[in-house]
């Protein structure tokens, strides 16, 4: 996928030329036939109000997450997530509940058509201690074996940039939203599809591991053109919801 | 001496005995006697005779799933909790479950349930709409009946209800249905056209649209001088206004056709739980069966003749303002102007009006300050497959701002002089999820 494929587009009415222009810039990234239309930055302005025109996320936001850049299967899954009871973060269901498929697959190609340029790292998060610097390093990159959690990068990728189709990255993300999708998973209230992968992790990790990781995590921003890892580039090791994976030895 | 007294007694208590049973009677009289109380008793396994394909059709219009299933669970096993001011009461199964669905219940059982509002499990709670099915035909239940019976069966007892007394027990709802129950079939006027009698039939019957859009009585009744009348829908936070010529007379009956179907129009979009009913229901409609809604609807007489609704019967949360709305004005010019234009006007189906609009005109605001807290997406539809959103603006206005903004758009378009105060939108802060 080529990377310049947010060329921004007129706030208001498009003008005859800015329409051409759009069309021929949505043609020279046009890497698959899901290529958003140009008005659809203008229909998703509630999307906006959280995520940034282009998904990009919020100067100063705490807590929402960045959509750009995101692989399409893992914005479809949650959306689905939210409508289908399995995610319960009301107001994302107030927004998701009445939407169908089609629609949903459109609002994802979009994001995930923009360029994962994020805010820089979370500035709002304390710098780590270096005595637990290494610890959060550690689970990282190696997991914990004792306590049956794998490395983060088995699976989001060594850049941690996630991987096509539908592993997300964990770059550019706030802390307390790491820390409350972590906590999600244990009590339920943030589910996957089956088998949920993410749910059987966060419930082995100690709490402490999770404030570190998600404050060491926090820290980390993706450059501009850090795309997920193309799909089939490298394998998960762990089974989650219907994608590809190795087998695992019991 | 004790002879004497025992006599006394029994002249004074007997009349009022005699009375008190008098007026019972004609109060269970009134409600349709003890017939309904009769749950016939027949075979469960001959095949339900219905059309089941017609019956799948009815039931998305009827809008049984909406009721009848909890987010994210299968269709039709029931358990969605309903909020009232008694108590939460559950959904129950639908599918052909034996122990927990309809799998075990006869035809005969599933019309008496379905007119009567009695099944083999006592009285059921007036949240089933067994008023407006009351007037289904047999056609039209039984092919109900067909769809649910061959629905895959889901194990799924329905959650107990957590209802206060006398609610949580079921025969007060006998008494219930004596002061409040009044079955009164369908006349069917001589002049009557086809489409209205169709759309009559569709939106009191099978679409229940007064369960939302009629006005209560006590005790949550749904008295015949409130039909279609409007309010305030319980348990559900948002505002249903009366369905009558008046309100609807911005729309054509191919415009409000058009709307029911696709949840957009001009005159605005579906939002709330229309947004639920058009996006698992209405949206199914086929052509007809909108026109002849919207045809019946538009000639519902106005409510309170030329008068303007009382806006007495709703409650504002707040006392009165605390803040001056005088900077509505340059708040709306700054985060509402650029969709929904300088004088309301909107952009045609995807900016709604506000000028005219029932969040703005409504004796109720409810439903405009949900709005601006939380924005919206109308529903995918067919005819609106790619809505546009309006963005929540809670947390990035005040509540003062939000009020002020609020009272303005409803004091210039809507007519509504009573303003609109930071207590009223404190009030309506949070979404309720289910």
């Amino acid at each position: 996928m080529t990377a310049p494929c947010s060329a921004p587009l007129p706030r208001r009415r498009l003008r005859p030329m800015a329409l051409r222009l759009t069309l021929a810039s949505a043609a020279v990234c046009a890497s698959a036939a899901a290529q958003p239309p140009a008005d659809l930055r203008e229909r998703l302005a509630a999307c906006a109000a959280c995520h940034g025109e282009r998904g990009e996320g919020v100067d100063g936001s705490i807590y929402y997450p960045h959509l750009a850049g995101k692989p399409a299967g893992y914005l479809v899954e949650q959306l689905q997530a939210f409508r289908d009871g399995r995610r319960h973060y009301w107001q994302m269901v107030w927004l998701a509940q009445y939407m169908d498929d089609a629609y949903i697959a459109e609002i994802a190609a979009y994001y995930a058509a923009q360029p994962p340029h994020t805010r820089a790292a979370d500035v709002t998060a304390a710098p780590l201690p270096p005595a637990v610097q290494g610890r959060a390093e550690h689970l990282v990159r190696h997991g914990d074996a004792q306590a049956g959690i794998p490395a983060c990068t088995a699976c989001h990728g060594a850049a941690l940039t996630g991987l096509e189709p539908a592993v997300p990255a964990l770059v550019g993300l706030p802390q307390d939203y790491i820390v409350s999708q972590i906590g999600s998973w244990r009590d339920g209230t943030r589910r996957s599809k089956a088998p949920d992968c993410m749910a059987g992790i966060a419930a082995k990790l100690a709490p402490a591991d999770i404030r570190i990781l998600a404050q060491w995590l926090s820290h980390q921003s993706p450059g501009a053109h850090d795309r997920p890892a193309p799909a089939g580039s490298f394998v998960p090791p762990l089974a989650c919801g219907d994608l590809p994976h190795a087998e695992v030895q019991p | 001496m004790i002879r004497r007294i025992a006599l006394w007694a029994a002249a004074l208590v007997l009349p009022l005995v005699l009375l008190a049973a008098a007026a019972g009677g004609f109060l269970l009289l009134q409600q349709g006697g003890l017939a309904p109380y009769r749950v016939p008793v027949a075979d469960a396994t001959t095949p339900p005779a219905g059309d089941a394909s017609e019956g799948a059709y009815l039931a998305r219009i009827g809008n049984c799933l909406t009721c009848h299933t909890v987010r994210g669970g299968a269709p039709f096993a029931g358990g969605r909790p309903f909020r009232t001011a008694y108590g939460t009461i559950y959904s129950t199964n639908l599918t052909s479950d034996p122990q927990t669905g309809l799998g075990d219940w006869s035809a005969a059982e599933f019309r008496h349930a379905m007119r009567n509002g009695v099944s083999r499990h006592g009285v059921l709670y007036p949240a089933f709409p067994y008023a407006n099915f009351a007037h289904l035909t047999d056609t039209d239940i039984d092919a109900l009946f067909a769809y649910l019976r061959g629905l895959p069966p889901v194990q799924a007892p329905a959650p107990a209800n957590d209802l206060v007394w006398p609610a949580n027990w079921r025969p007060a709802l006998v008494g219930w249905r004596m002061l409040h129950y009044r079955p009164t079939p369908l006349a069917a006027p001589a002049d009557a056209s086809p489409a209205w009698l169709r759309g009559r039939y569709l939106v009191d019957g099978l679409g229940h649209c007064a369960m939302c859009h009629g006005t209560r009585g006590p005790r949550g009744s749904l008295p015949a001088d409130g039909y279609l009348a409007g309010g305030r829908i319980p348990g559900q936070g948002w505002y249903a206004p009366p369905l009558d010529s008046r309100q609807l007379a911005r729309y054509s009956v191919d415009q409000l056709a058009d709307y029911l179907r696709n949840g957009a129009s001009e005159h605005g979009a579906a939002y709330g739980s229309m947004a639920e009913v058009v996006y698992t229901s209405l949206r199914h409609l086929r052509p007809t069966d909108a026109q002849a809604m919207a045809t019946y609807l538009k000639n519902v007489p106005p409510h309170g003749g030329d008068e303007a609704p009382d806006a007495s019967r709703f409650l504002y949360a707040g006392a009165q303002p605390t803040s001056n709305p005088h900077n509505g004005g340059r708040l709306y010019q700054d985060h509402c102007a650029s969709c929904h234009g300088d004088t309301g006007e909107g952009r045609g189906r995807d900016y709604p009006p506000l000028r005219g609009a029932v969040s703005v005109t409504a004796p109720d605001p409810i439903n405009a300050v949900r709005m601006v807290l939380y924005g919206g997406m109308p529903p995918t539809t067919e005819g609106n497959p790619r809505p546009h959103s309006m963005p929540p603006y809670a947390g990035r206005l005040d509540n003062a701002e939000i009020a002020a903004i609020v009272t303005h758009i409803r004091s210039n378009w809507g007519e509504q002089s009573r303003p609109v105060s930071p207590a009223d939108v404190a009030a309506y802060y949070g979404i309720r999820g289910d």
